[in-house]
């Protein structure tokens, strides 16, 4: 029944991704449906032991029901033959109409459960993958795509390391980005993108099919992840002679290792060791941390088909074809035309990922819905 | 040779002798490595450059490349540099200024000092010689000062944050990042030498934090000096990074260090304690009650120093705490007044 039902609102929605509405919340909502007989349970629960969210939610669902009840009398006396009781009749369905839709909508954010690490900040890895020079170079447009988006959301970005090939592209490179709902809205963005163009440097015009991978990764405060110190190693090139006032060297790389687990983090992005070293530093927790939420994450069954975080690392996402202008996510069916506004990483980006959260959303509403039958 | 190559190649090799330096040419490397391709742009030079500094034996010869490349790019460090200048030709202006940067290294000149600016803590300072740069571990020196003060709340009665004294404020990395740092701080910087009180005013200047900073020059070790501080006193923290290099350990200096930098600024004489010494002859008198003293010191001085201490009981200070540096070395020192 549950599988179904989630093949079902798949279908729907990729029927709507198409079309590029809004989500489907009519649908969900419509009557004698799973989401419906939920919010009765609810509404009939009372308030006796439900935590403050619950209550809530109970709240809204009786609301719901009124509301809907008041819709559907005011709606028999569209037919009344006085003409200002029919006006009156009007103006208050349009008044309900819209009090239903904001319920609604409350009972969609009340009820999609928030993320442990939404509220998290995160580190933004990215990687060329396959075709060479040319994975490079999409993966430095890319990195500057994200930076640009963190400036449009006001969120603050630093960049942690930067491995740039030699012929002006990127191998590799990572970041900090902290901000209002950064994790939540850049988890998406985490897999493989594929790149269609013809590069700078072929001469026969081929198109050439390149891709980049994108991992997002939340950053642990200090309580959610305690690293022993006496775990980690910390190289520098300091490391022999008698250092302090008898050496002057310039060498600020730092390398930290991580003994239990072999996860290194390296940083050589500034002039200041401690600097570098708090960077490699804040690169490590967040690598440690995915780590464990990862096993978490395995932990439980998950059907849910955006596997956010850093579980889609493997998965191709979304597809930028240069010759048709074009921008596809594969996870909505979502395409949007103009790549080099979209590249810009402003509206165009956001539209992308505000989609994707909508979705998410979504499909995680139908998953809990069909766990809690 | 292309004809590019030939003007980089007598722009590169440029006027002999100047700055005094014939013997760097004697090599001309750059002839024999002119026909590898990339050669003019960042990624190209930083190699060529490497080599050369390998061949003269010029230590971190690859980070010195680096980092002269990109300054003269305009960044802080070879990994911040965008890609797109890795690989663009330089102009010759920056090629120019490459190379004059280059040659002041072949002469051993730190890179600090060339750059003339480094980075200490999340401040870029302005270097110039002879005052001394900053090394690494005095960040720590920093770190450790900061910790002990956010875990103490401020002693009842006193207005804003702490009150330091720094003894050697060189460039004035210490007391411009602790003040940096603490927004409530202020600072009473002393130096005995110009060069230094001028490059900490000017520091503080830049980094608009000389409203909290009386920058004096001072020479500890003089008579009676300590009656010059009484009027801004007391204070809450002394911080120092005193010259602690033993005597007989100054002719293996490094040239960068020994032909370059105030050797003042190193030298602690016989034990390296001589400064130590006069600083903690004068702490106690300027200090609040159980305020600290915190040094940055050689790693044989945490015993040297202690039993010194033991020996001078009127002085009512007591070694606390020794903490190492990255490197696992004893380093720093916290010592701490008692009431007489």
């Amino acid at each position: 029944m549950r599988s179904g039902f989630l093949r079902g609102a798949r279908r729907l929605w990729a029927l709507r991704g198409l079309s590029r509405t809004a989500p489907p919340s009519e649908e969900l909502f419509a009557r004698e449906g799973p989401l419906r007989a939920f919010l009765d349970r609810r509404a009939g629960s009372g308030a006796g032991g439900l935590d403050a969210g619950g209550n809530q939610l109970a709240a809204a669902a009786r609301l719901l029901s009124e509301k809907e009840r008041e819709l559907r009398d005011t709606e028999s006396l569209l037919h009344d033959e006085n003409e200002d009781l029919k006006k009156l009749a009007e103006s208050e369905i349009a008044v309900c109409q819209k009090e239903i839709t904001q319920l609604k909508h409350q009972i969609i954010s009340l009820l999609v459960p928030s993320e442990e690490t939404d509220e998290s900040d995160l580190i933004l890895e990215v990687t060329a993958g396959v075709g060479g020079q040319e994975a490079m170079l999409f993966t430095s447009e890319m990195f500057d795509m994200y930076q640009q988006y963190a400036a449009f959301r006001r969120w603050h970005f630093e960049t942690l390391e930067y491995f740039p090939s030699e012929l002006g592209g990127l191998r590799h490179a990572s970041a900090s980005i902290g901000g209002l709902e950064a994790y939540k809205l850049m988890k998406f963005e985490g897999g493989v993108h594929r790149v269609q163009r013809v590069p700078k440097t072929e001469r026969q015009g081929r198109i050439h099919t390149s891709t980049m991978t994108v991992a997002i990764l939340p950053q642990p405060t200090e309580i959610k992840l305690v690293i022993n110190p006496k775990d980690l190693r910390i190289d520098t090139k300091r490391a022999s002679g008698a250092g302090g006032q008898h050496v002057n060297t310039t060498d600020s790389a730092v390398r930290i290792v991580h003994l239990p687990t072999g996860v290194v983090s390296e940083c050589q992005q500034e002039r200041s060791q401690l600097k570098n070293r708090e960077l490699a530093m804040k690169k490590l927790r967040a690598r440690l941390y995915s780590m464990h939420l990862e096993e978490e994450t395995t932990k439980r069954y998950n059907a849910r088909k955006i596997q956010v975080g850093t579980k889609g690392r493997s998965e191709k996402i979304r597809t930028y074809n240069f010759p048709q202008n074009r921008v596809t996510d594969h996870r909505i069916n979502k395409s949007l035309h103009d790549l080099e506004s979209f590249m810009q990483g402003d509206c165009l980006l956001d539209d992308m990922i505000q989609s994707l959260k909508d979705y998410a959303d979504y499909e995680s509403l139908v998953e809990m819905i069909s766990r809690k039958d | 040779m292309k004809p590019w190559g030939r003007i980089l190649w007598t722009l590169l090799s440029g006027p002999r002798g100047r700055r005094g330096a014939p013997q760097v040419w004697a090599l001309n490397p750059w002839k024999s490595h002119s026909s590898l391709p990339g050669l003019w742009s960042a990624t190209g030079v930083v190699s060529h450059w490497t080599r050369v500094f390998e061949e003269r034996g010029i230590p971190e010869a690859r980070e010195s490349s680096e980092y002269i490349v990109a300054h003269v790019l305009g960044a802080k460090t070879f990994q911040s540099l965008k890609p797109v200048l890795w690989t663009k030709p330089l102009t010759p202006k920056q090629l120019q200024c490459i190379q004059e940067l280059c040659s002041h290294r072949l002469q051993r000149m730190p890179v600090q000092y060339i750059l003339g600016e480094w980075d200490f803590q999340g401040l870029t300072l302005k270097m110039a010689p002879p005052v001394f740069i900053p090394r690494p571990e005095t960040e720590e020196l920093v770190e450790w000062v900061l910790e002990e003060v956010a875990r103490r709340p401020p002693a009842v009665g006193t207005k804003g944050g702490p009150l330091f004294l720094e003894v050697g404020c060189g460039s004035g990395a210490i007391a411009l990042s602790l003040l940096s740092q603490l927004p409530q701080s202020q600072v009473i910087a002393v130096d005995k030498e110009e060069a230094a009180v001028s490059l900490t005013r000017e520091n503080a200047q830049r980094l608009q934090l000389q409203d909290r900073i009386r920058i004096i020059p001072l020479d500890v070790t003089s008579e009676g000096c300590w009656t010059h501080l009484l009027p801004w006193g007391p204070v809450d923290v002394v911080v120092s990074n005193p010259p602690y290099i033993f005597h007989k350990d100054m002719e293996q200096l490094a040239p960068e260090i020994c032909s370059y930098e105030d050797l003042a600024a190193l030298d602690g004489g016989e034990e390296g304690m001589d400064i130590i010494t006069h600083i903690l002859t004068l702490a106690p008198r300027l200090l609040n009650t159980s305020g600290s003293i915190f040094l940055e010191v050689d790693t044989r001085h945490p015993e040297l120093v202690s039993s010194w201490l033991q020996s001078r009981p009127d002085l009512h200070l007591g070694l606390v705490a020794v903490r190492k540096d990255f490197c696992g070395r004893p380093r720093f020192l916290h010592i701490q007044k008692s009431a007489p």
